[in-house]
């Protein structure tokens, strides 16, 4: 990729990110923007353990959750004047925070990757989880530490009062942080990183310790996590265990997972989906963790390289400028496939309600009768058996956007 | 003078004694072929001289410093690079990607975070030089988990080869090719080790016996003969342990 189209991907990003208050600046939009900046930060880092490094960490929470709670105990010092700087910097203390626990933990965590890994990653976020219960002084037991964001010096004027002023603070840092998360993928030790994640064995034949390697992305994993968890602290201004235990740090290995490990986009994008079902279907459902677990599911079934990976997978078909074959196939199977999930996720829903009318898309099902349950098992399953007919087409169809282009690039 | 001495040298795993006090010195600029039945323990000299496993007893000089049960890292680093018997890339990474990282060290990026490899002029041609090398230069952006079987094994030994090695190790490096394509694996041995020591174990005796100045034989964890070609060829012991058995399967 020629240096100008680099140049133009990132100041399209960054103007992005600047103009999507313009888009809404509901509390409630402004305050989804802010939940996904403070996700893009910390998936991106987990993507630098698993994706680039091939470290499956069950614990990444814990920098997260400990730059979180330095963060807020340092926005109580600004509050009583013990510390005296901008909580535009918070952040830092965060990164900072997690780097130190990651130079620590790693110095024995990285000796392996695979299953000692991970075992140890869990272990110590149990660990830590649980301490955070026992020490209440720093970590304020189940209530957590809450602090004061707008009582540090004024930046140009600005307080921090408003949640907007809080997006424009993250947008810049969610920009840096991804820059130079991308940057040290360009790096000999970021590269050294995937060579080792493919083959430890080989790296130490080309002189490189792999646990070295290992301890690198790792630190600087920890640091980004940190950052993250700075952010959260602004943004929220409090924090507490939840925020580095286990159920976060499963929730970041999902975003990555589902966004695409193989990607640098790929995390984005999963922070991004799994921020708008944690705040939108939230709403409108109380199964939604439900979906997520099947989504994730489906993912690892069928995309196992997530949806960076989906849309990538269309690269060939694109630079040969037979995509468009693809729509009509698309839409032939899409139909079906939306109509299956249509009916399941109404199924789902209707044995959950507890009402005796049951309101779906426009329609009335009575929860009790047999005949809303009989007509939706029939357009689900009808709808299923209607997109596995129409796979071949799918199928055949791909093959030849594909198999076209290959006779292009010979000519 | 020799550049690699190895004194005694012994492996056990457990009871079994895979490799018994074998003494052998290489000397500079040597083109040294290791052959011997299956089950001899090439593979495994080559594990303890390049640091993959550690040695039982027994001394292993090169360059002049001790390097017995050093990582692999630190012996990779002093000038010793190898190939592997099983191709073994980084399949994930493309094919520039990865003669590059086997450049690194020895370019002294050692574990660098602040160098923008793409910046890296000199590397990244130093990395294009050796992949017009080993003959895959309109590969370089290719997958190379997804390269063809021959080119993999010329890939590994670009990978061995990249660092500017003063001594090459390579395992086998034609097994499993056909006859034309381990003829041009040969002349590639040949262009990228000229100048080199080279220690190899093959089983394809023709290959052997034209390339190496001087050749060992491996029976049963003992060298029972190092020699130039024509002497082993005529040693009784050798016929007997090695020859022989070749020339009744054959």
């Amino acid at each position: 990729m020629g240096i100008a189209k680099k140049i133009s991907i990132w100041l399209a990003y960054l103007l992005l990110l600047l103009a999507l208050p313009q888009f809404s600046d509901s509390i409630l939009a402004i305050s989804i923007y802010n939940q996904m900046a403070i996700a893009i930060i910390f998936a991106l880092s987990y993507n630098m353990l698993l994706g680039q490094g091939g470290m499956l960490s069950f614990g990444h929470a814990v920098y997260f959750g400990l730059g979180g709670f330095l963060a807020v105990h340092a926005l109580i010092m600004i509050e009583f004047e013990t510390l005296y700087f901008s909580i535009i910097w918070i952040p830092l203390i965060g990164g900072f925070i997690g780097l130190l626990a990651a130079v620590f933990i790693g110095s024995f965590s990285t000796h392996k990757a695979g299953t000692v890994f991970a075992m140890i990653s869990l272990g110590i976020g149990e660990l830590i989880a649980a301490s955070s219960l026992i020490f209440t002084d720093f970590f304020g037991g189940e209530a957590g530490v809450s602090g004061d964001r707008t009582y540090g010096p004024p930046l140009f004027g600005i307080e921090f009062f408003q949640d907007v002023e809080i997006y424009y603070l993250a947008a810049a840092w969610v920009f840096i942080a991804t820059l130079f998360m991308y940057l040290f993928t360009q790096t000999p030790a970021g590269r050294m990183a995937n060579a080792v994640r493919d083959n430890p064995e080989r790296a130490e034949f080309i002189g490189y310790s792999a646990r070295r390697i290992r301890y690198i992305s790792f630190c600087a994993a920890g640091l980004f996590a940190g950052v993250a968890g700075g952010l959260f602290a602004l943004n929220y201004e409090f924090i507490t265990e939840e925020n580095l235990n286990a159920a976060t740090s499963g929730r970041v290995l999902l975003m990555a997972y589902i966004g695409g490990l193989g990607y640098f986009i790929g995390p984005i994008l999963g922070a991004v989906i799994l921020t708008l079902m944690n705040s939108l279907l939230s709403n409108y459902s109380d199964l939604w963790m439900l979906y997520l677990g099947i989504m994730f599911l489906l993912t690892v079934l069928f995309l196992p390289r997530g949806f960076a990976g989906f849309i990538m997978m269309h690269q060939i078909a694109w630079l040969n400028g037979s995509l468009k074959n693809l729509a009509v196939p698309y839409i032939i199977t899409g139909v079906p496939a939306i109509l299956f999930l249509v009916g399941g996720i109404g199924m789902l829903e209707m044995s959950h309600s507890e009402e005796e009318i049951f309101h779906y898309l426009g329609f009335e099902l009575v929860t009790a009768s047999l005949v809303g349950w009989i007509s939706l098992t029939v357009m689900t399953l009808g709808a299923l058996f209607a997109a596995r007919m129409s796979l071949p087409q799918l199928r055949d169809a791909w093959e030849e956007a594909n198999s076209l282009s290959q006779t292009e690039g010979e000519s | 003078m020799s550049i690699l001495s190895l004194t005694n040298v012994s492996k056990s795993f457990g009871e079994t004694t895979i490799i018994k006090e074998v003494s052998l010195d290489i000397a500079q600029g040597e083109k040294h072929a290791i052959i011997g039945p299956n089950g001899a323990g090439k593979s495994t000299l080559f594990h303890l001289i390049s640091g993959r496993y550690n040695v039982s007893g027994g001394t292993i000089i090169f360059n002049n410093e001790e390097i017995q049960n050093k990582p692999p890292y630190e012996i990779a680093r002093l000038g010793l690079a190898r190939s592997f018997q099983v191709t073994n890339i980084f399949p994930r990474m493309n094919v520039f990607e990865n003669v590059r990282c086997a450049l690194l060290w020895s370019s002294n990026y050692r574990y660098s975070f602040w160098h923008l490899l793409g910046r890296q002029g000199e590397l990244n041609d130093h990395a294009m030089g050796v992949l017009e090398q080993i003959g895959l230069k309109d590969k370089a952006l290719f997958p190379s988990g997804e390269l063809a079987y021959a080119q993999q094994r010329a890939l590994e030994l670009g990978i061995a080869i990249a660092s500017g090695a003063e001594l090459i190790m390579l395992d086998e490096p034609v097994a499993g090719m056909s006859h034309s394509e381990a003829e041009n694996a040969v002349g590639l041995i040949n262009r990228i080790t000229e100048g080199k020591t080279l220690i190899m174990v093959e089983h394809d005796m023709n290959i052997v016996f034209d390339m190496a100045d001087r050749i060992s034989v491996l029976v049963y964890g003992e060298i029972i003969a190092t020699d130039e070609p024509e002497k082993v060829r005529a040693n009784a012991k050798v016929q007997e342990a090695y020859l022989g058995e070749v020339a009744s399967d054959a």
